[in-house]
């Protein structure tokens, strides 16, 4: 996948995770968001990618994890144990999706489920999250996407 | 009411349990397969009431966890439904495997001989995975049944929910994994592990609904949830449907147009609106676990026999019967004569219950937690470290991909077992230390016997020493007979050795010269732990002619 489908992938998860948990928060409107974010994120994925390449068979999940760990910067309370949720979520998908790909002769993504796994351990010690380790977190993440 | 459910159960269970005793007595030509639907409706049951059994643990672990806890009716009534599917789950592999005498070979034991577990098999994770989950949920049911009576035992409700939390999702991922490791063009999926865990919560959510309206009471924040995952779970269907083609409009309609009724008020309102919509959400979920679980290009549910149907009914009559008998029966008997499961503080509407909170303060949990999490982990990276570090003639190469399945729930039941252990002895009684104690010596005995395997002693005693020639014979015998599991090349069949378990034994010349012909003529003929016997089906010369080419493939392999 080349560089401007990745950039785009964030830029998407980006501006969908802006409406997540804006108060009022309602189950139905955050599962809504939720759900109406993995419909576009699928048919942006059916649309511009190769469906064929095993590795795009979860995409639209990878989407929306990364999604949901951007969401979490904007929550009030108990950042620091949903920032940890949604990296380990994040993990998970890619995990278990490698996994899969293994048993079907491909290599692990073992570097970016690493990276994954170094910021959830390193958020779990965030005691006090500023708006300038937001932006970092961020970067971290985008990072992550596009270069592992 | 209880009385009325368990007779339905019950008639259900009768209905079934002939097909149940035909299933098991003819083996897997009892339901309908054919060459591309080697998994048909056992596995399709078992991965349903998998996903049943998930609810309990959804609705009373996740929700502690984060901080809103349900009322303990509807805790208590969620756990138990756990228990009871995992129970009815737990009948159908021993079924699929069709042959009930071997069912020892689902269990993963080890052999002083060599014979090792498939680490390897998706199959191996999920039955470590669903045992510990059974473990810790029936402790978790515990705990929070005997918490009234028992108020030390409060403490220890959330930490467990915070055990159970992760073990809940994983045990669903491995489930999963049954499918999407395969290469069946179907099964090709990994989104998996999110797609099945979301199925297993929402027709979870529908029977914990459906038991609630027995209750004659009603959680709202449940239905709400229920309809937001019918919008996740129609993505799936979609993203399905993007990626491979397949598409079920019953499957679509029932489980993700039928659940919209619920924002018409006078359906959400009313009991039996409330049923027409769980049960089309589980008829939904059932219809499409079967279609996965059997891929074929025809629809393979237009040709039920009377022995499918027959296992639906047995199962859906098993749970009834199992769940409504405890409910009204045993619950009682648990906690004093006047008093039903879950009643002893539920005083007041369920519904408004959503937004308690528990009074325990978070930083308590990790205190508690810290001593037995540390004694998992360290159980864990001792277990990692021996898998990887075995050697064994017959044991495919493991890497950590291939370990890492059964870290956590080894991690949660070390951890569990050990957060409950003092507190549980502290407040039993005697005679239940007496049975513990005999329990866990009777476990030792079995985990000893289960290692040292049985006796693979050739008998003394005349062997026919007449040969056959040729090797064409021989070969045509291996292809026909062996390599299914052994490989043509005798180096494995790969398929099979990603795929099931028990792993087959790896043909070298070193071994072959080991055991003896004698005795490899009788593993063939008698069968040996995980092999089955090929005497009737194969001659004793034939046997021998077998060894001979074993021997042929293994030197070739040199």
């Amino acid at each position: 996948m080349d560089a401007i489908l990745n950039a785009l992938c964030c830029l998407m998860a980006l501006g969908t995770s802006m409406f997540l948990w804006r108060r009022p928060v309602s189950i139905f409107k955050e599962t809504g968001i939720l759900a109406l974010s993995l419909v576009v994120f699928g048919l942006f994925s059916y649309l511009t990618m190769d469906l064929a390449e095993p590795t795009l068979e979860y995409m639209p999940f990878r989407m929306l994890a990364l999604c949901i760990c951007f969401s979490t910067t904007s929550l009030t309370s108990h950042k620091t144990r949903y920032l940890v949720l949604s990296q380990v979520l994040w993990l998970w998908v890619e995990f278990f999706g490698g996994l899969t790909f293994v048993y079907h002769g491909l290599d692990m993504p073992w570097t970016r489920i690493v990276a994954i796994g170094a910021g959830a351990f390193g958020g779990a010690f965030l005691s006090h999250i500023s708006r300038e380790m937001e932006f970092l977190l961020m970067v971290y993440w985008i990072a992550v996407w596009m270069f592992f | 009411m209880y009385r009325i459910l368990v007779y339905i159960g019950a008639a259900l269970l009768l209905l079934g349990a002939f097909a149940f005793g035909v299933s098991l007595w003819e083996g897997p030509t009892a339901w309908h397969t054919d060459v591309r639907t080697f998994w048909g409706i056992p596995i399709s049951l078992f991965v349903l009431w998998i996903g049943l059994a998930h609810a309990g643990t959804l609705i009373s672990a996740i929700f502690l966890a984060l901080g809103y806890p349900l009322g303990r009716r509807t805790s208590m009534v969620a756990e138990l439904s756990t228990l009871c599917s995992l129970a009815v789950a737990a009948l159908f592999p021993l079924v699929h495997l069709g042959i009930i005498e071997n069912f020892y070979m689902v269990v993963p034991f080890l052999d002083a001989r060599g014979n090792f577990s498939n680490l390897r098999s998706p199959l191996v994770w999920d039955f470590c995975c669903i045992s510990v989950y059974g473990l810790v949920s029936l402790l978790f049911f515990a705990t929070h049944l005997f918490s009234e009576k028992f108020p030390d035992l409060k403490k220890l409700i959330r930490p467990m929910a915070w055990l159970l939390f992760p073990l809940v999702l994983w045990v669903h991922t491995i489930v999963s994994l049954d499918f999407a490791v395969t290469f069946v063009p179907q099964w090709r999926g990994a989104f998996f592990p999110l797609y099945f865990i979301a199925g297993a919560i929402y027709s979870g959510l529908a029977l914990v609904i459906i038991l609630l309206t027995a209750e004659h009471c009603r959680v709202r924040v449940l239905e709400k949830l229920m309809l937001g995952l019918s919008w996740f779970m129609a993505f799936f269907w979609l993203w399905e449907f993007l990626l491979k083609g397949s598409f079920s409009f019953e499957v679509v309609f029932l489980g993700a147009v039928v659940p919209q009724l619920m924002w018409l008020r006078v359906i959400r309102e009313n009991a039996f609106g409330r049923l027409l919509v769980a049960f089309s959400v589980l008829v939904s979920l059932g219809l499409e676990r079967y279609i996965l679980v059997t891929p074929s290009e025809y629809n393979a549910a237009e040709y039920f026999s009377w022995t499918d149907l027959g296992l639906v009914s047995f199962s859906l009559g098993l749970f009834t019967t199992l769940f409504f008998v405890f409910r009204a029966k045993f619950s009682s008997l648990l906690e004093g004569e006047d008093v039903v499961m879950g009643e002893i503080v539920l005083q007041q509407d369920e519904s408004d219950k959503e937004s308690e909170k528990v009074s325990l303060p978070e930083k308590n949990d990790f205190s508690i937690l810290r001593l037995p999490l540390l004694l998992g982990v360290l159980v864990t990276l001792l277990y990692v470290v021996w898998a990887i570090s075995v050697e064994n003639t017959n044991l495919a190469p493991l890497s950590v991909v291939n370990v890492v399945p059964l870290c956590l729930p080894l991690l949660v039941l070390v951890a569990s077992f050990t957060l409950c252990a003092r507190p549980l002895w502290g407040i039993s009684g005697k005679r239940v230390k007496v049975v513990c104690a005999v329990l866990a010596g009777i476990l030792g005995c079995l985990a000893g016997a289960f290692w040292a395997g049985g006796s693979s002693d050739v008998p003394s005693g005349a062997v026919s020493v007449q040969e056959i020639d040729s090797t064409k014979t021989a070969e045509f015998i291996w292809s026909s007979r062996c390599a299914g599991c052994h490989g043509q090349d005798g180096k494995f069949n790969e398929k099979f050795v990603r795929e099931f378990y028990p792993l087959p034994q790896k043909l070298t010349p070193v071994r072959l010269d080991t055991l003896g012909e004698d005795s490899l003529v009788k593993v063939i003929l008698d069968g040996r732990v995980n092999m089955n016997p090929y005497r009737g089906r194969v001659s004793e010369d034939e046997a021998r002619g077998l060894v001979r080419y074993m021997r042929h493939l293994a030197g070739e392999g040199e």
